[in-house]
Protein backbone atom coordinates (compact mmCIF):
# COMPACT_ATOMS: atom_id res chain seq x y z
CA UNK A 1 0.00 0.00 0.00
CA UNK A 2 1.35 3.19 -0.94
CA UNK A 3 0.77 6.25 1.27
CA UNK A 4 -1.46 9.56 -0.72
CA UNK A 5 -2.23 11.97 1.87
CA UNK A 6 -4.39 12.67 5.06
CA UNK A 7 -8.03 12.25 4.92
CA UNK A 8 -9.15 15.84 3.57
CA UNK A 9 -6.49 16.96 2.16
CA UNK A 10 -7.89 16.64 -1.40
CA UNK A 11 -10.61 19.07 -1.87
CA UNK A 12 -13.97 18.12 -2.76
CA UNK A 13 -13.93 17.54 -6.93
CA UNK A 14 -10.30 17.29 -6.37
CA UNK A 15 -7.52 15.19 -7.26
CA UNK A 16 -3.74 14.67 -6.39
CA UNK A 17 -1.09 12.55 -8.23
CA UNK A 18 1.30 9.72 -6.49
CA UNK A 19 4.08 9.89 -9.22
CA UNK A 20 5.12 6.80 -8.07
CA UNK A 21 1.83 4.35 -7.25
CA UNK A 22 2.09 0.79 -6.14
CA UNK A 23 3.82 -0.31 -9.32
CA UNK A 24 5.51 2.40 -9.49
CA UNK A 25 3.32 3.96 -11.92
CA UNK A 26 1.50 7.49 -11.33
CA UNK A 27 -1.92 7.04 -9.95
CA UNK A 28 -4.55 9.92 -9.60
CA UNK A 29 -6.16 10.32 -6.45
CA UNK A 30 -9.65 12.04 -6.71
CA UNK A 31 -12.13 13.02 -3.86
CA UNK A 32 -16.19 12.91 -5.33
CA UNK A 33 -18.74 13.67 -3.25
CA UNK A 34 -17.13 11.92 0.29
CA UNK A 35 -15.60 8.91 -1.86
CA UNK A 36 -11.99 8.55 -3.08
CA UNK A 37 -10.81 6.83 -6.21
CA UNK A 38 -7.83 6.11 -7.30
CA UNK A 39 -7.05 5.19 -11.43
CA UNK A 40 -3.65 5.59 -13.38
CA UNK A 41 -3.28 9.19 -14.31
CA UNK A 42 -1.99 9.16 -17.17
CA UNK A 43 -4.23 9.44 -20.45
CA UNK A 44 -4.32 6.25 -22.85
CA UNK A 45 -4.67 8.42 -25.46
CA UNK A 46 -1.55 11.47 -24.95
CA UNK A 47 0.67 11.40 -22.01
CA UNK A 48 -1.28 13.97 -19.99
CA UNK A 49 -1.88 13.83 -15.92
CA UNK A 50 -5.52 13.03 -15.38
CA UNK A 51 -5.45 14.30 -12.01
CA UNK A 52 -4.87 18.05 -14.11
CA UNK A 53 -8.31 16.97 -15.29
CA UNK A 54 -11.81 18.43 -14.93
CA UNK A 55 -14.08 16.29 -12.47
CA UNK A 56 -17.78 15.65 -13.10
CA UNK A 57 -20.28 13.09 -12.45
CA UNK A 58 -17.64 10.78 -10.94
CA UNK A 59 -15.96 10.63 -14.73
CA UNK A 60 -13.05 12.93 -15.30
CA UNK A 61 -11.98 14.86 -18.38
CA UNK A 62 -8.69 14.63 -19.81
CA UNK A 63 -7.09 18.02 -19.69
CA UNK A 64 -5.76 17.88 -22.98
CA UNK A 65 -8.19 16.44 -25.65
CA UNK A 66 -11.37 16.05 -23.33
CA UNK A 67 -11.78 12.02 -23.33
CA UNK A 68 -13.76 11.24 -20.54
CA UNK A 69 -13.01 7.96 -17.74
CA UNK A 70 -14.96 7.13 -15.41
CA UNK A 71 -13.84 7.10 -12.18
CA UNK A 72 -15.20 3.92 -11.17
CA UNK A 73 -14.10 1.77 -14.05
CA UNK A 74 -11.72 3.55 -15.84
CA UNK A 75 -13.61 3.02 -18.73
CA UNK A 76 -13.42 5.92 -21.08
CA UNK A 77 -16.58 7.29 -22.48
CA UNK A 78 -15.04 8.50 -26.80
CA UNK A 79 -12.49 9.30 -28.52
CA UNK A 80 -10.12 9.71 -28.85
CA UNK A 81 -9.32 7.58 -26.39
CA UNK A 82 -10.19 3.97 -26.50
CA UNK A 83 -8.18 2.19 -24.03
CA UNK A 84 -9.64 2.07 -20.05
CA UNK A 85 -7.53 3.39 -17.89
CA UNK A 86 -6.93 1.16 -14.81
CA UNK A 87 -8.56 1.26 -11.12
CA UNK A 88 -7.13 1.24 -7.98
CA UNK A 89 -8.21 0.37 -4.43
CA UNK A 90 -8.48 3.03 -1.86
CA UNK A 91 -7.96 2.04 1.47
CA UNK A 92 -8.80 4.62 4.55
CA UNK A 93 -6.86 3.88 7.24
CA UNK A 94 -6.44 5.77 10.68
CA UNK A 95 -7.36 9.18 8.92
CA UNK A 96 -5.26 8.53 5.86
CA UNK A 97 -5.47 7.62 2.78
CA UNK A 98 -4.19 4.68 0.67
CA UNK A 99 -3.85 3.36 -2.48
CA UNK A 100 -3.17 -0.42 -3.34
CA UNK A 101 -3.26 -1.93 -6.58
CA UNK A 102 -6.13 -4.84 -7.19
CA UNK A 103 -5.44 -8.68 -7.22
CA UNK A 104 -6.69 -8.25 -10.56
CA UNK A 105 -3.56 -6.61 -11.64
CA UNK A 106 -1.29 -8.71 -10.36
CA UNK A 107 1.27 -9.66 -10.97
CA UNK A 108 2.94 -6.59 -12.74
CA UNK A 109 5.89 -6.32 -15.10
CA UNK B 1 9.84 75.01 -43.51
CA UNK B 2 9.55 78.64 -42.82
CA UNK B 3 7.10 79.35 -39.60
CA UNK B 4 4.18 81.91 -40.41
CA UNK B 5 3.17 84.16 -37.55
CA UNK B 6 -0.53 83.39 -37.08
CA UNK B 7 -3.02 85.96 -36.23
CA UNK B 8 -4.46 85.66 -33.08
CA UNK B 9 -7.65 84.41 -33.65
CA UNK B 10 -5.73 81.55 -34.93
CA UNK B 11 -3.38 78.42 -33.56
CA UNK B 12 -1.68 75.85 -35.24
CA UNK B 13 -2.78 72.28 -35.36
CA UNK B 14 -0.27 69.22 -35.56
CA UNK B 15 1.49 68.62 -39.19
CA UNK B 16 -0.75 66.05 -41.44
CA UNK B 17 2.43 63.57 -41.05
CA UNK B 18 1.33 63.26 -37.30
CA UNK B 19 -1.93 61.93 -38.76
CA UNK B 20 -0.96 59.75 -41.52
CA UNK B 21 2.75 58.39 -40.91
CA UNK B 22 2.60 54.80 -40.06
CA UNK B 23 5.91 55.54 -38.03
CA UNK B 24 4.13 58.03 -36.14
CA UNK B 25 1.63 55.71 -35.28
CA UNK B 26 3.62 53.09 -34.12
CA UNK B 27 4.99 55.24 -31.51
CA UNK B 28 1.74 56.14 -30.64
CA UNK B 29 0.71 52.73 -30.15
CA UNK B 30 3.81 52.33 -27.79
CA UNK B 31 4.19 55.07 -25.71
CA UNK B 32 0.18 55.69 -25.47
CA UNK B 33 -1.58 52.99 -25.77
CA UNK B 34 0.05 50.51 -24.28
CA UNK B 35 1.05 52.71 -21.69
CA UNK B 36 -1.93 54.10 -20.24
CA UNK B 37 -5.51 52.47 -19.06
CA UNK B 38 -7.47 51.37 -21.82
CA UNK B 39 -11.60 50.73 -21.75
CA UNK B 40 -11.39 47.35 -23.83
CA UNK B 41 -14.83 45.40 -22.83
CA UNK B 42 -17.89 46.12 -20.95
CA UNK B 43 -18.06 43.54 -17.82
CA UNK B 44 -21.47 42.52 -18.40
CA UNK B 45 -20.37 40.81 -21.81
CA UNK B 46 -18.31 38.39 -19.36
CA UNK B 47 -21.59 36.79 -18.01
CA UNK B 48 -20.00 33.30 -16.89
CA UNK B 49 -17.14 31.56 -16.06
CA UNK B 50 -15.31 31.12 -19.20
CA UNK B 51 -17.25 34.05 -21.35
CA UNK B 52 -14.42 35.68 -23.00
CA UNK B 53 -13.77 38.70 -25.91
CA UNK B 54 -10.01 39.57 -27.37
CA UNK B 55 -9.49 43.34 -28.01
CA UNK B 56 -6.77 44.77 -29.91
CA UNK B 57 -4.58 47.07 -27.65
CA UNK B 58 -1.77 48.91 -28.75
CA UNK B 59 0.10 46.10 -30.65
CA UNK B 60 -1.24 43.43 -28.69
CA UNK B 61 -3.98 40.96 -28.96
CA UNK B 62 -5.39 40.29 -24.96
CA UNK B 63 -8.09 38.23 -23.82
CA UNK B 64 -10.73 39.50 -21.16
CA UNK B 65 -11.99 36.27 -19.59
CA UNK B 66 -14.40 35.88 -16.40
CA UNK B 67 -12.54 33.38 -14.38
CA UNK B 68 -14.18 30.45 -12.36
CA UNK B 69 -13.68 32.41 -9.21
CA UNK B 70 -15.81 35.33 -10.89
CA UNK B 71 -13.04 37.36 -11.41
CA UNK B 72 -12.79 39.15 -14.30
CA UNK B 73 -8.90 38.63 -15.43
CA UNK B 74 -6.87 40.03 -18.82
CA UNK B 75 -3.96 38.08 -20.47
CA UNK B 76 -1.98 38.25 -23.95
CA UNK B 77 -3.51 36.51 -26.24
CA UNK B 78 -0.16 34.37 -27.35
CA UNK B 79 1.03 30.86 -26.62
CA UNK B 80 4.13 30.73 -24.06
CA UNK B 81 5.14 27.60 -25.77
CA UNK B 82 5.51 28.22 -29.45
CA UNK B 83 3.63 32.14 -29.90
CA UNK B 84 0.31 30.95 -31.52
CA UNK B 85 -2.84 32.77 -31.18
CA UNK B 86 -4.85 31.20 -28.41
CA UNK B 87 -8.64 32.59 -28.72
CA UNK B 88 -9.16 33.17 -32.75
CA UNK B 89 -12.62 34.28 -32.01
CA UNK B 90 -13.80 38.00 -31.24
CA UNK B 91 -15.80 36.42 -27.84
CA UNK B 92 -17.26 33.08 -27.02
CA UNK B 93 -17.36 30.78 -24.49
CA UNK B 94 -14.52 28.50 -23.21
CA UNK B 95 -15.39 25.14 -22.38
CA UNK B 96 -13.09 24.48 -18.94
CA UNK B 97 -9.93 25.98 -20.38
CA UNK B 98 -7.52 27.86 -23.31
CA UNK B 99 -6.09 25.54 -25.38
CA UNK B 100 -3.61 25.85 -28.20
CA UNK B 101 -5.08 24.80 -31.16
CA UNK B 102 -1.25 23.56 -32.21
CA UNK B 103 0.17 21.85 -29.48
CA UNK B 104 -2.45 21.53 -27.21
CA UNK B 105 -1.01 23.87 -24.10
CA UNK B 106 -3.73 23.96 -22.03
CA UNK B 107 -3.95 27.01 -19.59
CA UNK B 108 -6.63 27.43 -17.02
CA UNK B 109 -8.81 30.38 -16.53
CA UNK B 110 -6.62 32.19 -14.21
CA UNK B 111 -3.72 32.04 -16.60
CA UNK B 112 -1.66 28.59 -15.14
CA UNK B 113 -0.76 26.17 -17.63
CA UNK B 114 -2.74 23.23 -16.18
CA UNK B 115 -1.77 20.66 -19.19
CA UNK B 116 0.64 19.90 -22.20
CA UNK B 117 1.43 16.78 -23.91
CA UNK B 118 3.99 15.04 -21.84
CA UNK B 119 4.16 17.63 -19.14
CA UNK B 120 4.37 15.43 -16.52
CA UNK B 121 7.98 14.15 -18.03
CA UNK B 122 9.26 18.23 -17.55
CA UNK B 123 9.10 18.14 -13.89
CA UNK B 124 11.26 21.28 -13.71
CA UNK B 125 8.41 23.17 -16.01
CA UNK B 126 7.18 25.95 -13.11
CA UNK B 127 3.02 26.22 -14.21
CA UNK B 128 3.01 29.86 -12.88
CA UNK B 129 6.39 30.97 -14.90
CA UNK B 130 5.00 29.40 -18.17
CA UNK B 131 1.35 30.46 -17.65
CA UNK B 132 0.12 33.27 -19.62
CA UNK B 133 0.98 36.62 -19.55
CA UNK B 134 -1.24 38.53 -16.96
CA UNK B 135 -2.14 42.34 -18.34
CA UNK B 136 -3.46 44.39 -15.63
CA UNK B 137 -6.67 45.26 -15.36
CA UNK B 138 -9.68 47.53 -13.23
CA UNK B 139 -12.66 47.77 -13.52
CA UNK B 140 -14.55 51.30 -13.20
CA UNK B 141 -18.02 52.35 -14.33
CA UNK B 142 -18.69 48.62 -15.49
CA UNK B 143 -16.03 48.41 -18.16
CA UNK B 144 -12.66 46.78 -17.98
CA UNK B 145 -9.84 48.97 -18.35
CA UNK B 146 -6.49 47.14 -19.25
CA UNK B 147 -3.16 48.59 -19.04
CA UNK B 148 -0.33 46.75 -20.95
CA UNK B 149 2.54 48.87 -18.95
CA UNK B 150 4.77 47.19 -16.62
CA UNK B 151 4.10 49.72 -14.41
CA UNK B 152 0.66 51.03 -14.48
CA UNK B 153 -0.13 55.18 -14.15
CA UNK B 154 -2.87 55.86 -11.35
CA UNK B 155 -5.78 54.80 -12.30
CA UNK B 156 -7.54 57.38 -10.04
CA UNK B 157 -5.18 60.39 -11.06
CA UNK B 158 -5.18 59.24 -15.00
CA UNK B 159 -8.74 58.47 -15.60
CA UNK B 160 -10.84 58.83 -13.12
CA UNK B 161 -9.73 62.54 -12.42
CA UNK B 162 -10.15 63.09 -16.22
CA UNK B 163 -14.16 62.67 -15.51
CA UNK B 164 -14.31 64.62 -12.07
CA UNK B 165 -12.28 67.67 -14.06
CA UNK B 166 -14.98 67.74 -16.62
CA UNK B 167 -17.76 67.24 -14.03
CA UNK B 168 -15.97 70.01 -11.90
CA UNK B 169 -15.70 67.50 -9.02
CA UNK B 170 -14.95 64.80 -7.67
CA UNK B 171 -17.16 61.96 -8.07
CA UNK B 172 -19.49 63.40 -10.06
CA UNK B 173 -19.99 61.13 -12.20
CA UNK B 174 -21.06 58.57 -9.51
CA UNK B 175 -25.12 60.36 -10.11
CA UNK B 176 -25.18 58.03 -13.07
CA UNK B 177 -24.75 55.03 -11.92
CA UNK B 178 -22.88 54.11 -15.04
CA UNK B 179 -21.42 50.93 -14.04
CA UNK B 180 -25.21 49.61 -12.71
CA UNK B 181 -26.71 50.44 -16.42
CA UNK B 182 -27.22 47.87 -19.00
CA UNK B 183 -26.57 48.05 -22.79
CA UNK B 184 -29.66 48.72 -24.53
CA UNK B 185 -27.66 48.92 -28.04
CA UNK B 186 -24.36 48.80 -29.03
CA UNK B 187 -23.77 50.04 -32.08
CA UNK B 188 -19.47 49.32 -33.91
CA UNK B 189 -17.98 51.85 -36.41
CA UNK B 190 -15.19 51.02 -38.66
CA UNK B 191 -13.96 54.35 -39.22
CA UNK B 192 -11.03 54.77 -42.12
CA UNK B 193 -9.38 57.91 -40.21
CA UNK B 194 -6.78 58.46 -37.65
CA UNK B 195 -7.96 58.28 -33.78
CA UNK B 196 -7.11 61.63 -33.27
CA UNK B 197 -9.27 62.98 -35.63
CA UNK B 198 -12.38 61.58 -33.87
CA UNK B 199 -10.59 62.91 -30.65
CA UNK B 200 -10.80 66.54 -32.31
CA UNK B 201 -14.07 66.08 -33.81
CA UNK B 202 -15.55 65.38 -30.32
CA UNK B 203 -13.80 67.95 -28.79
CA UNK B 204 -14.72 70.62 -30.44
CA UNK B 205 -18.07 71.91 -31.60
CA UNK B 206 -17.50 74.52 -34.79
CA UNK B 207 -18.63 71.86 -36.90
CA UNK B 208 -21.93 71.06 -35.06
CA UNK B 209 -24.02 73.69 -36.82
CA UNK B 210 -22.64 72.55 -40.14
CA UNK B 211 -23.16 68.90 -40.16
CA UNK B 212 -24.97 68.13 -36.90
CA UNK B 213 -28.82 70.02 -37.41
CA UNK B 214 -30.65 67.35 -35.09
CA UNK B 215 -27.57 67.62 -32.14
CA UNK B 216 -28.12 71.34 -32.53
CA UNK B 217 -31.59 71.25 -32.54
CA UNK B 218 -32.02 69.38 -29.25
CA UNK B 219 -28.82 71.90 -27.55
CA UNK B 220 -29.01 74.98 -29.37
CA UNK B 221 -25.78 76.54 -27.32
CA UNK B 222 -24.23 73.90 -30.13
CA UNK B 223 -24.93 76.55 -33.06
CA UNK B 224 -22.56 78.61 -31.50
CA UNK B 225 -20.14 76.45 -32.16
CA UNK B 226 -18.69 76.34 -28.38
CA UNK B 227 -18.75 72.29 -27.17
CA UNK B 228 -19.43 71.69 -23.38
CA UNK B 229 -16.00 69.93 -23.83
CA UNK B 230 -14.76 73.57 -23.65
CA UNK B 231 -15.76 74.29 -20.01
CA UNK B 232 -15.77 72.71 -16.64
CA UNK B 233 -18.57 71.32 -15.11
CA UNK B 234 -20.90 72.85 -17.86
CA UNK B 235 -24.07 70.74 -19.49
CA UNK B 236 -25.28 72.40 -22.52
CA UNK B 237 -29.32 72.87 -21.49
CA UNK B 238 -31.87 71.01 -23.81
CA UNK B 239 -34.75 73.02 -26.01
CA UNK B 240 -37.52 74.24 -24.06
CA UNK B 241 -39.97 72.00 -25.64
CA UNK B 242 -37.49 68.80 -26.00
CA UNK B 243 -38.80 66.55 -23.09
CA UNK B 244 -35.70 64.43 -24.11
CA UNK B 245 -32.46 63.65 -25.52
CA UNK B 246 -33.53 61.74 -28.70
CA UNK B 247 -34.27 62.36 -32.32
CA UNK B 248 -37.49 64.16 -31.89
CA UNK B 249 -37.41 65.31 -28.15
CA UNK B 250 -40.31 62.80 -27.39
CA UNK B 251 -39.80 59.16 -25.89
CA UNK B 252 -37.68 59.38 -22.99
CA UNK B 253 -37.12 57.10 -20.10
CA UNK B 254 -37.36 57.48 -16.30
CA UNK B 255 -34.51 59.53 -15.17
CA UNK B 256 -31.75 57.68 -13.47
CA UNK B 257 -32.03 57.99 -9.90
CA UNK B 258 -28.65 59.69 -8.87
CA UNK B 259 -28.70 62.43 -11.59
CA UNK B 260 -29.87 65.77 -9.22
CA UNK B 261 -32.32 68.82 -10.52
CA UNK B 262 -29.12 70.74 -11.56
CA UNK B 263 -27.75 68.20 -14.13
CA UNK B 264 -31.18 67.24 -15.14
CA UNK B 265 -32.36 67.97 -19.10
CA UNK B 266 -28.28 68.62 -19.56
CA UNK B 267 -25.80 67.00 -21.72
CA UNK B 268 -22.37 66.52 -20.83
CA UNK B 269 -19.56 65.15 -22.81
CA UNK B 270 -15.98 63.89 -21.25
CA UNK B 271 -13.25 62.80 -22.99
CA UNK B 272 -10.73 60.18 -20.82
CA UNK B 273 -7.34 60.16 -22.74
CA UNK B 274 -6.46 58.52 -24.96
CA UNK B 275 -9.74 56.49 -26.12
CA UNK B 276 -12.98 56.78 -24.60
CA UNK B 277 -15.77 59.30 -24.90
CA UNK B 278 -19.12 59.49 -22.16
CA UNK B 279 -22.14 61.69 -23.03
CA UNK B 280 -24.22 62.09 -20.14
CA UNK B 281 -27.66 62.68 -20.36
CA UNK B 282 -30.66 62.36 -17.30
CA UNK B 283 -31.99 58.52 -18.44
CA UNK B 284 -28.54 57.48 -20.66
CA UNK B 285 -25.21 57.49 -21.47
CA UNK B 286 -23.44 57.24 -24.49
CA UNK B 287 -20.18 55.50 -23.61
CA UNK B 288 -17.68 55.40 -26.74
CA UNK B 289 -14.42 53.21 -26.78
CA UNK B 290 -11.80 53.67 -30.11
CA UNK B 291 -9.56 51.01 -30.80
CA UNK B 292 -6.66 52.38 -33.07
CA UNK B 293 -5.88 49.68 -35.77
CA UNK B 294 -3.60 51.25 -38.31
CA UNK B 295 -2.86 55.16 -38.86
CA UNK B 296 -5.81 56.04 -40.84
CA UNK B 297 -8.42 53.23 -39.61
CA UNK B 298 -9.79 53.36 -36.32
CA UNK B 299 -12.76 50.74 -34.74
CA UNK B 300 -15.47 52.67 -32.69
CA UNK B 301 -17.76 50.62 -30.19
CA UNK B 302 -20.28 52.74 -29.22
CA UNK B 303 -22.72 51.63 -26.41
CA UNK B 304 -25.86 53.40 -25.09
CA UNK B 305 -26.76 52.63 -21.20
CA UNK B 306 -30.05 52.73 -19.57
CA UNK B 307 -31.52 51.91 -16.56
CA UNK B 308 -31.79 48.07 -16.44
CA UNK B 309 -35.65 47.99 -15.91
CA UNK B 310 -35.54 50.43 -18.92
CA UNK B 311 -33.78 47.52 -21.07
CA UNK B 312 -35.59 44.93 -19.13
CA UNK B 313 -39.17 46.57 -20.36
CA UNK B 314 -38.27 46.33 -23.65
CA UNK B 315 -38.99 50.18 -24.03
CA UNK B 316 -38.64 51.68 -27.17
CA UNK B 317 -34.87 52.87 -27.09
CA UNK B 318 -34.73 53.46 -31.15
CA UNK B 319 -35.48 57.74 -30.59
CA UNK B 320 -32.69 58.03 -27.77
CA UNK B 321 -30.01 55.59 -30.16
CA UNK B 322 -31.18 57.31 -33.38
CA UNK B 323 -30.07 60.75 -32.21
CA UNK B 324 -26.40 59.50 -31.64
CA UNK B 325 -26.55 57.45 -33.98
CA UNK B 326 -26.72 59.72 -36.64
CA UNK B 327 -24.45 62.45 -34.99
CA UNK B 328 -21.31 59.71 -34.56
CA UNK B 329 -22.32 59.17 -38.45
CA UNK B 330 -22.10 62.63 -39.28
CA UNK B 331 -18.94 63.29 -37.47
CA UNK B 332 -17.26 59.79 -38.89
CA UNK B 333 -18.00 61.16 -42.02
CA UNK B 334 -16.49 64.25 -41.55
CA UNK B 335 -13.41 62.55 -40.06
CA UNK B 336 -13.23 60.24 -43.39
CA UNK B 337 -13.08 62.99 -45.77
CA UNK B 338 -10.18 65.30 -43.74
CA UNK B 339 -7.53 61.86 -43.51
CA UNK B 340 -6.74 62.28 -47.11
CA UNK B 341 -5.76 65.64 -46.59
CA UNK B 342 -3.58 64.92 -43.90
CA UNK B 343 -0.77 63.52 -46.64
CA UNK B 344 -1.33 66.25 -48.98
CA UNK B 345 1.40 68.47 -49.40
CA UNK B 346 -1.62 71.51 -48.58
CA UNK B 347 -1.41 70.10 -45.24
CA UNK B 348 2.76 69.26 -44.32
CA UNK B 349 2.28 72.16 -41.89
CA UNK B 350 -0.77 71.38 -40.92
CA UNK B 351 -3.69 73.62 -40.43
CA UNK B 352 -5.68 76.51 -37.92
CA UNK B 353 -7.68 76.28 -34.95
CA UNK B 354 -10.40 79.02 -34.36
CA UNK B 355 -11.02 80.11 -30.76
CA UNK B 356 -13.63 77.68 -30.11
CA UNK B 357 -11.09 74.98 -30.91
CA UNK B 358 -7.97 76.53 -29.35
CA UNK B 359 -8.85 73.96 -26.51
CA UNK B 360 -7.65 71.36 -29.14
CA UNK B 361 -3.94 72.87 -28.65
CA UNK B 362 -3.72 71.30 -25.33
CA UNK B 363 -4.39 68.01 -27.14
CA UNK B 364 -2.04 68.13 -29.73
CA UNK B 365 0.66 69.63 -26.86
CA UNK B 366 -0.52 66.37 -24.46
CA UNK B 367 0.13 64.38 -27.53
CA UNK B 368 3.76 65.46 -28.60
CA UNK B 369 4.83 65.77 -25.25
CA UNK B 370 3.83 61.51 -24.93
CA UNK B 371 5.73 61.10 -28.33
CA UNK B 372 8.96 62.81 -27.45
CA UNK B 373 9.93 60.74 -24.42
Amino acid sequence: MIRVCAVGEIPEGEAVRVEHGPDGVPVAVFHVEGEYYAIDDTCTHQDASLADGYVEDCAVECPLHASCFDLRTGQPSGPPARVPVRTHAVVIENGHVYVQLRSAHLPVA
Amino acid sequence: MTSVSLPPSLVATLPGNIYADPAVFAREQELIFERMWFAAARSSELDKPGAFVTKQVGRENVIILRGRDQQVRAFLNVCRHRGARLCNAEEGQLRRNIQCMYHAWTYGLDGKLVAAPNLTKMQDIDRTEYGLINVHLREWLGYVWVCLADEPPPFETDVIASADERLGGEGVIGGWQVDDLAVGRRITYDVKANWKLIIENFMECYHCATIHPELTEMLPEFAGGYAAQAFVGHGAEFRDDAQAFTIDGTGGHERIPGVDEDHDRRYYAITVRPQVFINLVPDHVIFHRMYPMAVDRTVVECDWLYLPGVVESGADLSRSVELFDRVNRQDFEACEVTQPGMSSRAYRAGGVLVPSEHHIAEFHEWVQARLAE
